[in-house]
Order: structure tokens, then sequence, then C-alpha cells
């Protein structure tokens, strides 16, 4: 025989409302076939229990009384009520009652009982056997409300434990999806307006319990008028989903929509007050990642002002004083009737040349660190051998750097990493220009690179003056610098753009002092995936 | 010695840079014709036959892409393209459909200068024939005998290792994208493979250069390309 699990539809409590009237007809069919699956079964122990007492009982028929009896069947009553239900431990009792007056109960072998004494005892033993049966039989329904209410709390612990742990809109609808088809069995959707306040169908790629084909009129009817539609309500009934408003806190922020496999899941009064309170919870998950969200827009404007703010004074000290000497310099040479001489010419022109250079490294750093802080930049990560970055980088500075000594401490034949070699280069190239701007000329510069279990590991050490203890953090905040009155010092930005390109790749930048003197900028870059391999080419060279 | 004659055609929309240039150009005396836009550049590229093509990628009227595409329809001449900074895939991408090389802006006109007689020089040393031999520095190259030397050490490279590098000598001096190292050595299958590159980079760098991590010979571009060092000319 096959056997259906049980269904989760109890009547708790005696509150019905006007939507379980309208569904209590489905409900007693429901109940009813659901009860006879089990009665046949239920009913033959009715029968079974008593046969096998009678059995253990026949062989001790002379030493115990016809009392004692009584209770060993009273005793299977019992079981049965417990085990069984009212009913089978009814039929216990009319079984007991039949087997008891013609095995026992004298004359033996007939239904006839000439001791009263007996009559008497089997009558009582029938009433105490029912009326207990009828007081298990509560017992056993109050214990499967008592679980099946406890179920109920512990899937709505469950949804807002995951609820409160979700941060994001779509995470939200997706557990809202998960639990409601868990709980009420049918394929659902979320739906929410657009920019332009009307409801429209969602951008995410569907999960496989997402329902499909919602009627869109509906549900804009629904969100409009803040009202239950569709199957098994008054609004729109032919429609075969179920269309239930979101209400927030400032009206209705949306529409699920839910395809029931079996209406009673939704509409019994426990079941409609289960999904009342799946839905509050949704929604004031979504209300709360909503404000969380506007929040951090609020922030995030705050510190782009500032930042904009400090960048307009930075940028109005570091490019007037090399506009005004060049402008200066060039008004000089235009109106010059020969009266200066050769020398000085040439060392106007010369300071020309060296304050737009100046002027052109700095506008080349603002401009790179606002595409970076715009978010504009998206890493082309391409397969490079660490070597290759570091020596790109010493080539763009060849000029610069000549005159130093730059030693390379780094293992042959490193693994290959997937970075954008560009702006790695760029990092490169800004910490050895800080190395060699901030160190005195004749000290050399160390670079190392080396493999980590977490990743590559890259660091620039110079024999500078370090780091003013407590700044090594603050040095790659924009526009700060340790010493801003010194000629030397750039705009500012060499570092935090490092950070910033670090950071993309998901990698973390540090300076620390070094023993024996000298700052040392260490990156690390994760190894997010191993490098792809190579054909091997036949080994053997060309002669 | 007679004065160089060559005729430069500068496509380039901002009035000061034009100015520059040719001003720069001239005083090197070679003919300048400036142009602003890329349909007159196209124009007088057909009709004046010029030695050399500085163009700005970013015209007014066409894309520089464009002009270089229909330019290589017909045209051998040798085009430098001028690039705003942080445009590696715009720069490879002019590589890819034939400029010849590349500076970016700000560019110092010392380098334009020796770029441009670079080009000059290749486009006038190569009637047909591919060169027989290399030599920059202490790196040798017998191209056709296939043997490699520094110094007076012999070099064993592998067959692709070989193909590379004689790829690099080819356009020596000037960069070659990764794409068309990839498709000249590896064939038109492998040009999303750049690890295949960078794997008989690190390997060739190994065998040439004194140290790797410095070269001399075999320089990246990073995000562009390789170009062979030429040495000082």
């Amino acid at each position: 025989m096959q056997h259906r699990p049980a269904p989760n539809i109890y009547l708790l409590g005696d509150d019905r409302g006007p939507t379980l009237r309208f569904t209590a007809k489905l409900a007693d069919n429901h109940s009813i076939c659901q009860r006879a699956e089990h009665k046949y079964g239920y009913l033959l122990s009715g029968i079974v229990i008593p046969l096998l007492l009678t059995l253990i009982d026949w062989p001790f028929r002379e030493i115990l009384t016809s009392s004692n009896i009584l209770m060993f069947y009273l005793l299977g009553v019992f079981f049965v009520a417990i085990r069984f239900g009212f009913w089978p431990s009814v039929l216990a009792s009319l079984t007991n009652a039949a087997a008891f007056a013609y095995f026992f109960a004298p004359p033996i072998f007939s239904f006839a009982i000439t001791d009263p004494e007996n009559l008497v005892g089997l009558a009582v033993t029938m009433v105490v056997g029912t009326v207990t049966s009828k007081l298990a039989e509560n017992v056993r329904q109050q214990a499967r409300v008592a679980e099946h209410r406890e179920r109920r709390a512990s899937s709505l612990y469950q949804l807002s434990k995951e609820l409160a742990e979700a941060h994001l809109e779509t995470e939200i609808i997706e557990i809202g999806v998960r639990h409601i088809h868990a709980e009420f069995g049918g394929q659902n959707t979320f739906l929410f307006p657009d920019r332009n306040g009307k409801l429209c169908y969602p951008n995410e790629p569907p999960l496989d319990i997402s329902l499909h084909g919602t009627d869109l009129g509906v549900a804009r009817w629904v969100f409009n008028n803040g009202q239950i539609a569709g199957n098994g309500t008054d609004n729109f009934a032919s429609e075969a989903v179920v269309y239930i408003p979101l209400n927030g806190s400032t009206g209705t922020i949306g529409v699920l929509a839910l395809y029931p496999v079996d209406l009673l899941r939704i509409f019994l009064l426990e079941q409609r007050q289960l999904l009342d309170t799946y839905v509050n919870q949704i929604v004031h998950t979504l209300e709360r990642a909503n404000s969380a969200e506007q929040a951090k827009e609020a922030t995030l404007k705050m510190q782009a002002e500032t930042l904009r703010n400090s960048l307009l004074s930075s940028i109005s000290h570091d490019l007037r004083n090399p506009l005004a000497t060049i402008i200066g310099a060039a008004c000089t040479l235009e109106m010059d009737e020969e009266r200066l001489d050769e020398g000085s010419r040439r060392k106007l022109v010369a300071v020309i040349s060296e304050e737009s250079q100046r002027m052109s490294d700095l506008t080349i750093k603002i401009l790179e660190m606002a595409r970076l802080e715009a978010g504009e930049v998206v890493l082309n990560r391409q397969w490079y051998a660490p070597e290759e970055i570091i020596g790109s980088a010493l080539r763009r500075l060849d000029k610069k750097i000549a005159s130093r000594q730059v030693n390379i401490h780094m293992a042959d034949h490193l693994a290959l990493i997937h970075i954008d070699a560009v702006l790695l280069q760029q990092v490169m190239v800004n910490l050895l220009d800080n190395a060699d701007k901030y160190s005195p000329a004749g000290l050399p510069i160390d670079i190392s690179v080396q493999t980590t279990p977490l990743g590559l590991s890259i660091a620039v050490a110079d024999r500078g003056p370090g780091i003013p203890e407590g700044l090594q953090n603050k040095i790659f905040d924009k526009f700060f610098r340790v010493n801003a009155e010194s000629a030397q010092s750039g705009v500012g930005l060499g570092l935090p753009i490092c950070r910033a390109i670090v950071e993309a790749h998901g990698g973390e930048i540090q300076a620390t002092n070094r023993s024996g003197g000298g700052t040392m900028v260490q990156l690390h870059l994760p190894i997010l995936e191993y490098p792809p391999t190579v054909d091997p080419e036949e080994k053997e060279l060309m002669q | 010695m007679k004065p160089m004659s060559h005729l430069l055609l500068i496509i380039e929309d901002d009035p000061q840079l034009q100015m520059l240039l040719s001003t720069t150009l001239e005083s090197q005396h070679y003919q300048v014709l400036a142009l602003r836009t890329g349909q007159e550049g196209l124009i007088a590229a057909r009709h004046k036959k010029p030695s050399l093509l500085i163009l700005d990628l970013g015209l007014p009227d066409i894309d520089g892409q464009e002009v270089i595409s229909r330019l290589r329809k017909w045209s051998e001449v040798p085009i430098i393209v001028l690039s705003a900074r942080n445009q590696e895939s715009e720069i490879t991408q002019a590589l890819d459909n034939g400029a010849d090389d590349y500076l970016t802006k700000p560019f110092s006109t010392v380098i334009l200068l020796s770029r441009i007689k670079a080009l000059l020089r290749r486009v006038a040393k190569v009637p047909g024939g591919a060169r027989e031999f290399f030599q920059a520095g202490e790196l040798k190259i017998e191209l056709t005998r296939r043997r490699v030397f520094v110094g007076a050490q012999e070099v064993g490279l592998t067959p692709i290792e070989f193909n590379l590098l004689s790829e690099l000598v080819r356009h020596a001096g000037f960069v070659v994208t990764h794409r068309q190292l990839l498709e000249k050595v590896w064939g038109a299958s492998h040009v999303e493979h750049s690890h295949y590159l960078r794997i008989y980079m690190g390997q060739l760098r190994h065998k040439l250069e004194a140290d790797p991590a410095r070269p001399r010979y075999l320089l990246t571009e990073a995000g562009v390309g390789y170009r062979l060092y030429e040495g000082e000319n």
C-alpha cells in the first residue's frame, strides 16, 4: 500500500475567519479523504490486538480471575487509543467484550454471560476504556498541534535567520522565494516597480522555483490597490496565480505572485497568517536593506565632497606654482628684445621644460586617481611574468634612476601571475619613483619578489629617512604628504594610486620602516587562478 | 650633403600641437604637410605620396583606427600614432590595424624624431629582401643560418624561441603586439593564448639577457607588446 506523507494542514483553534469559511468545504473534503486512508489500517488494530490478547490469556484462564482478564483487555484498549486513535480503540473495546464473553465468561464458547459480576465488570471496563481513549485522543491531538506549531516556528526562525544575514536585495528575494516555495509549496516570484514606479518583471535570472508567466496587468492592479487578487480571492478569481501585495511602512512596495499547488496551503487561516508573517518579514528586510543602501550612498557622497574639496585645494597649490613659473618665463622670453644673454635664455627655457614636466606628472596622476576612483577602470588581466613588470617599470624610469644602484632579488622562473600589467607597472613606477625621490642619491634601492603560500609579494625598499612612526598608514591617504613643504614632494597621489590598483587586484599594500634605516613598501597579490600550462615543445635545441 | 627632403604628413586636429610638430620637424629639414581631418589626410596620402604619417587617433571626422585600416588597403607608408596615455587597448588596436609605432601624449620631441628616423631608415633598407644578419650590442643573430650569439658564446634556442626572436628582428626597434607575435609564431588559433608568449619570452630572456629582470634587448611595452632593442644609431 502506498502511503502519502501526512499533509501539513491542521485546523488550529476555533477562530474561524471569513477566509476559512470560504474554503471550509474544500477543507472537509480534504481531511475526510486523508482520514479515510488511515482508517482501514488503524481500525484493523482494533480487532487484531484484542485477538492477540485473547491468545495470550487463553492458557492462563484457570489461574486468572475474570477481573484480571478484563484488566488485560483494558490495557490493550489504552494501547490502541494511544497508538492509533479513538475509533480503533472503540472497536477494540467491542472486540474485547465479544472475546471475553465467548472465551472466558462462563458458559465458555458462547456469547452468553451468566455471572452478573462478569457482566458488571465488562460494562465498567468498556466505559473506562472509552473515556480514557477519548482523553488519550485529545492528548494526541494536542501533541500534533504543538508539533506543528513548533515546526512552523522553526521554519519562521529559519527564514528570519537567513534574512538577517542577507544584505542585497537579490539575496533577500532569493531567500523569500525559496522559503515560500518550501512552506507553501508553489512556484512564486516577487515583482517590483521600475524607476518610473511601474511594476515590471525582474531582471535577475530566475531560480528554478521562480514563477514564470505572471499577469502583469493583475499584478499592477494589486500593486496600485494594495489588495490581494487572483485564484481563491474575490478579485480576478479566474487567475491561476495568487497576487499578494507587499505592504511596507510607506505603502505597497511590490507584489508576490504565488502559484498555489493547493489553495488550502495558502488560505487556511493559520497558513494565511503564516504567509502574512513571511511576507512581512521579507518586506521589512527589503526596507532595511534599502535604507542601509541609501545611508551608504549618502556617506559616499559626503566622502566625494570632502575629496573634491581637498582635491581643489591641492590642485590649486600644486598646479599654480609651476604654471606661474612657466607663464613668467615664457613672457620674459616673449618680451625679450635681444637683451637677455644666451645663458639666461637657456635657463628660462630649461625652467619651462622642467616645470611643465612636473605639471604633466601631476596631471597624469590626478587623472589616473580620478579614473580609479570613478570605478571606470576594468582590470585587463593577462598572464604576465613578474620580472617583466619590474623590467618595464625600471625602463620607464631609466633616465631618472640611471645613476642609482638597483638590486633585484628574485628567483628565476617565477610562476606567471594574472594581472593588469599596465596598472601594476604604474604601481612599480610610483614606488620606485618614491624610493628615488625620498632617499639620498647614491644609496641603493632594493626590489625583492617572492612567492608566498597566498600569492606574490613584491617589496621596494630604500635607505632614506623612513616614515615617522604612526604615519605608515596615513601615507596611503589621498593628498597626504609627510613633509608638505618639501620641494620634492608630489601631489600626494602616488601611493593612493598604488593602493587603489593593488586593492582592485584583491591584494594589499603596506609600508614599514626597514631595520638599518629606510622605508619598505610591500605589496601582496593573491593568486586567484593557477597559470595555464603550455604544450611542451620538443626540447632538443636547434643546431 | 643634400638635406633630407622627406615629406611628412601630420594629421592632428589640435592647432597648437600641429604647430609644434610642424615647427619641430621643419627645423630638422623635413617637408611637412599638416592637416586637421582624417578625410583630408587620406586624400593627401594618395596624392602627395608622403614618406611617413603622424596620426592622432582622436580626429573630428573619422576615427583614427578607420584612417589606418583604409590607408593600409593600398599603402605601406609608415604610420606613427599619437594617443593619450592609459589607452593601451586603442594603441594595440592601431598597431594591429597596421600602424608602425606609437607615442603617448605628452611625448618628447626627441623621441619622436628618433622614431621618425628609425622608420624612414627601415623603409630605405628594405628593397625586397629580408635581413640576413642582426646585431645590437652583444647580441648577434644570423637569420638564415639560424644561429644566435651573445658576445662570442653561441646560444642554443628551441625552434619556437628562434621563431619568436626572428619575428622581433623583422621589426627591430619597433613594437610588435602580443597578437601579432602569437599569430606569426603559433598561428591564428593561438592569438588569445598570451601565456605562451610570456613563457617563451621569459625563456628567451634567460638565455639572452645578462639580467632578465632588467632586459637590454627584449623590452616589454606593458599592455601592448614587445620591442627588440636595435642599438644606438
